[in-house]
């Protein structure tokens, strides 16, 4: 990597009159590979490299990207860049970041069996096997479409600011779309597994198990499932449903940036108001965090791409609404510290603020716990639709595998039980949380163009109190 | 070596090291964006690329790749590369190849304006006028983003195709906010500058956030619903996914089956056409080299084809539609037939029920039932006696696409170009519809 025409980037903006530069710099290198009812799709590999500017002139921010990586390309970029920020400045917004500390650093996740040294048809062969066993479970599974994916990337961020960080992050992927069939009726589930590390953590999944226990468990709701149970009843959600829902309704609404509304005409805007910080959003027992500094996480880095320090920030403290996610910009208008969650997709996306890895924290409670004392509620294992409105507050959740819940245990599955609730209602109703967390995958979507970003999201199970059935 | 050369030399050395079948894509592009939030501009930002686009089948096994460096030792590097992977890789035993040239094609008309090339600082005072409008025209504030962008594509394949075409795009957004809980969107594109009218557009959001003010809670039950141009889209792109005969072999079809039947009320006739006049995603010819083309896929509410490339197309026994895709067959611009309505009109038939003007997050329980739900946002109102009446919120519709497209009973005959973040990725051309009984439910 070529480190030094990041240098000359910022250097050579400064020199044309930029009060702030920054440039990144990315190498990346890609596999994918699937299969769709057994057979085997197209497989590919694929590079991207490119280099991505952001400068302040005038107060007005411009930002500029090209994967010409040539010196006389990047002068000529910066200065129609500048030039065309001279003639907006007057009617632009009046752009400053907050102070932070920068330093030099160079980190990358180690890989125990590097991605690089497994074979195409090693790759191919595990989905392979996992689709044989998706069809040895007993259910009928009509459909199928299963990937596996691997990208390496390296970037370098520097700023005028005096960053100058080198990161090197491999990530792995799996996703599965499934069809099940019964008596003409289908079900279908759709999940990905995502890690940063080397391929010992796609071993370490299981496709084969993870495949043949989902199968089975929707043939099983196919074959036994009944109407779930109306009026208000306890519900058990556990963490993958927990996971959605803290990353919707407790992760987006606490992106400063929409807060200030300048996602307004896209992700959207938030109910959170600044105001808010410090009052009352869910019971003692919600403690929600943003945490990029989780070994091998699928939304692990441990400098932003402004070049600040990561941390875990918490969101929710005992049900309290505590801290924000904030860029160096949004930190700057809300009069505090950039608590390091600026991140772009790629080298040729501006940074916005972003959640990595959002999740509850766990309890005291094992699951049998939790179930124990319900009269008649719902076990939600996992879902398949879901959504919420763009200010976060309105809520659907409907469960895919779903379990009664009769007299302390858990009983028939349960067919499509949705939850249909506000944010401060959905938080205020947990009364216990588990000892089980566990941390799940997804590409989390926002600014324009879109950016599609790795993120966990996760949490232990929890019982929420009277919740009534949509 | 000129980057096109390159294109022509990776054709040869793929088919000299194997190769049955290749194609090579050049796509240059340079876009300009406006972002704007709070009335004022934030981030003038600019994106160049180039980039080589590789497929190639040897004895069935297909691989795909890019090329990013334009010299021969790169190129030299990559074959090498290719034919290393498909030692280990395994035949996809559907595949039936890509189409053979050479073809002859047709210039779409109004796809090329020097006017959006030279565009330049020119575009601040667009951005600037059309908040001014929206301002004056009753928003507290306003966002969005105005987009402009022009590319060329060179495609050569081992099957007689040397292909060329140029476009120039504009896409403009705006989001307008009469106070926190009521706001207006409007979103549309063109090829050409003097189509796309973003002072309308801010004009008209702005009035959709005024209505909207002091909205009560919705009412949960079935009603006749009026949608506007953005959300009928929304739903329109979502059976267009479903039109795919990828879709539809991978089980996430709606219209699995379906061929010769009804999926739809009478009123609905959509086409898929990639020649389409000022059509955002125009273009000669599809990702094999075909020529685009006009098709009719639901003819009076019935499913007349799927879309498809060469390859899904003999393993369906019928012809390509020119909707290559090599990878997956996809939909270029979809246009839904106008009706007869004016939009008074369409208030006139609902009598009693909803007018939704945007709606967002739409997902799918199931794609082969075509089960989902999605949430009004912007300006959502009650329609009494056929007239509009008080705003409302936090609603959710929670349907089947196939039975709502069912119920579709009357369509504007007025349409809007669609294109917009998230809901509408795909462009659509669509009048607003009036659908009977639709489910509506809300958070308890």
């Amino acid at each position: 990597m070529k480190e030094e025409i990041a240098d000359f980037a910022v250097d050579y903006a400064l020199k044309k009159g930029a009060s702030y530069s920054e440039a990144r710099l990315e190498e990346t290198s890609a596999n994918s590979f699937a299969l769709k009812n057994g057979i085997a799709e197209a497989s590919g590999f694929y590079r991207v490299n490119g280099i991505g500017l952001r400068i302040i002139y005038n107060k007005a921010m411009g930002f500029a990207s090209t994967n010409d990586v040539k010196k006389e390309k990047i002068k000529a970029l910066i200065e129609s860049t500048i030039s065309s920020l001279k003639k907006a400045s007057a009617i632009t917004e009046k752009v400053e970041l907050s102070d932070e500390k920068f330093s030099s650093c160079r980190y990358s996740v180690k890989q125990k069996i590097k991605l690089e040294d497994v074979s195409p048809e090693e790759k191919i062969r595990l989905l392979m096997d996992a689709d044989k066993e998706t069809l040895s479970s007993g259910t009928n599974m009509p459909s199928r479409y299963l990937s596996l994916s691997d990208t390496t990337t390296t970037e370098y961020l520097t700023n005028s600011d005096g960053a100058k960080i080198c990161a090197t992050v491999p990530r792995s992927n799996f996703f599965y779309m499934l069809t099940a069939e019964h008596n003409n009726k289908t079900s279908q589930r759709v999940w990905q597994y995502g890690q940063a590390g080397g391929f010992e953590f796609v071993k370490k999944w299981g496709i084969s198990s993870i495949l043949a226990r989902e199968a089975k468990a929707m043939g099983e709701n196919l074959r036994k499932g009944i109407k779930p149970p109306k009026g208000h009843v306890d519900v058990v959600a556990c963490p993958e449903v927990v996971g959605i829902m803290v990353h919707e309704s407790a992760g987006h609404p606490y992106e400063a940036d929409r807060i200030i509304g300048r996602e307004g005409a896209q992700a959207g805007e938030s109910f959170i108001s600044p105001e808010m910080l410090g009052t009352r959003i869910g019971s003692n027992a919600v403690n929600v965090v943003d945490d990029p500094l989780l070994e091998n996480s699928h939304g692990f880095y441990r400098y932003d791409n402004e070049g600040v320090k990561a941390r875990r920030k918490y969101l929710i403290k005992n049900g309290i609404i505590n801290e924000f996610l904030h860029n160096r910009r949004t930190a700057f208008e809300m009069g505090v510290k950039s608590n390091g969650s600026s991140r772009g997709a790629s080298y040729d996306r501006e940074s916005i603020v972003r959640m990595s890895n959002t999740f509850m924290l766990p309890g005291d409670y094992n699951e049998e716990e939790l179930v124990e004392d319900i009269k008649l509620g719902v076990y939600m294992k996992n879902f398949m639709e879901w959504n919420i409105d763009d200010k976060r507050l309105n809520q659907k959740y409907v469960g895919a595998e779903s379990y009664l819940i009769k007299n302390g245990k858990i009983a028939e599955p349960l067919l499509r039980p949705a939850i249909e609730i506000k944010t401060p209602k959905l938080y205020s109703s947990i009364d216990a949380v588990g000892k089980n967390p566990e941390y799940h995958s997804g590409v989390c979507g926002k600014g324009e163009p879109m950016q599609g970003i790795p993120v966990w999201f996760g949490g232990p199970s929890v019982r929420l109190r009277k919740i009534r059935l949509a | 070596m000129e980057k096109e050369k390159i294109c022509s030399r990776v054709v040869e050395k793929l088919i000299k090291n194997g190769a049955d079948d290749a194609t090579v894509s050049l796509y240059n592009q340079e876009t300009s964006q406006l972002k704007f939030s709070n009335s004022r501009i934030n981030a003038l930002k600019t994106w160049e690329s180039s980039d080589i686009g590789v497929f190639a089948s040897f004895k069935k096994k297909i691989v795909f790749t890019n090329i990013k460096e334009f010299s021969e030792r790169a190129v030299d590097d990559v074959i090498k590369k290719i034919v290393k992977f498909m030692d280990f890789a395994s035949p996809k035993e559907d595949y039936y190849g890509i189409a053979e040239g050479p073809f002859r094609y047709r210039k779409i008309q109004d796809s090329y304006d020097p006017k959006i090339v030279g565009l330049g600082d020119k575009a601040v005072d667009i951005v600037q006028s059309a908040i001014n409008k929206a301002d004056s025209s009753g928003a507290k504030r306003c966002a969005g983003v105005f987009s402009f962008s022009k590319s060329s594509v060179f495609l050569t394949t081992s099957n007689n195709v040397s292909a060329n075409d140029k476009a120039t795009k504009a896409y403009f957004s705006i989001r307008s906010f009469a106070d926190k809980n009521a706001s207006g969107q409007q979103a549309g594109f063109s090829r050409m500058l003097k189509y796309i009218k973003p002072e309308n557009m801010a004009e008209e959001s702005a009035k959709i956030a005024k209505m909207a003010l002091k909205p009560a809670e919705g009412k949960p039950g079935n009603f006749n619903i009026v949608f506007d141009e953005l959300p009928f889209s929304n739903f329109i792109e979502n059976l267009g996914e479903a039109m795919s005969a990828f879709s539809v072999d991978a089980g996430m079809s709606c219209l699995k089956g379906m061929i010769g039947k009804d999926v739809a009320a009478k009123a609905l006739t959509i086409n898929d056409n990639g020649m389409l006049s000022n059509g955002y995603n125009s273009q000669m010819f599809d990702a094999e080299g075909v020529p685009s083309r006009n098709t009719c896929v639901i003819k009076d509410g019935k499913l007349k084809t799927y879309l498809h490339n060469t390859s899904t197309a003999r393993k369906f026994n019928v012809k390509t539609t020119a909707n290559a895709g090599i990878l997956y067959p996809e939909a270029t611009n979809l246009v839904v037939g106008k009706g007869d309505f004016s939009k008074q009109e369409l208030f006139e038939q609902a009598k009693n029920g909803l007018y939704i003007t945007n709606t967002w997050y739409t997902r799918f329980q199931n794609y082969q039932t075509g089960d989902f739900s999605t949430i009004p946002k912007d300006g959502i109102f009650r329609i009494e006696n056929g007239q509009i009446s008080r705003p409302v919120k936090d609603i959710r519709i929670s349907e089947n696409l196939i039975g709502m497209m069912k119920r579709v009973s009357a369509l504007g005959k007025q349409r809007k170009r669609i294109i917009g973040w998230g809901d509408v990725e795909r462009p659509v051309v669509a009048p607003p519809a009036m659908i009977e009984g639709v489910r509506v439910t809300r958070p308890r």
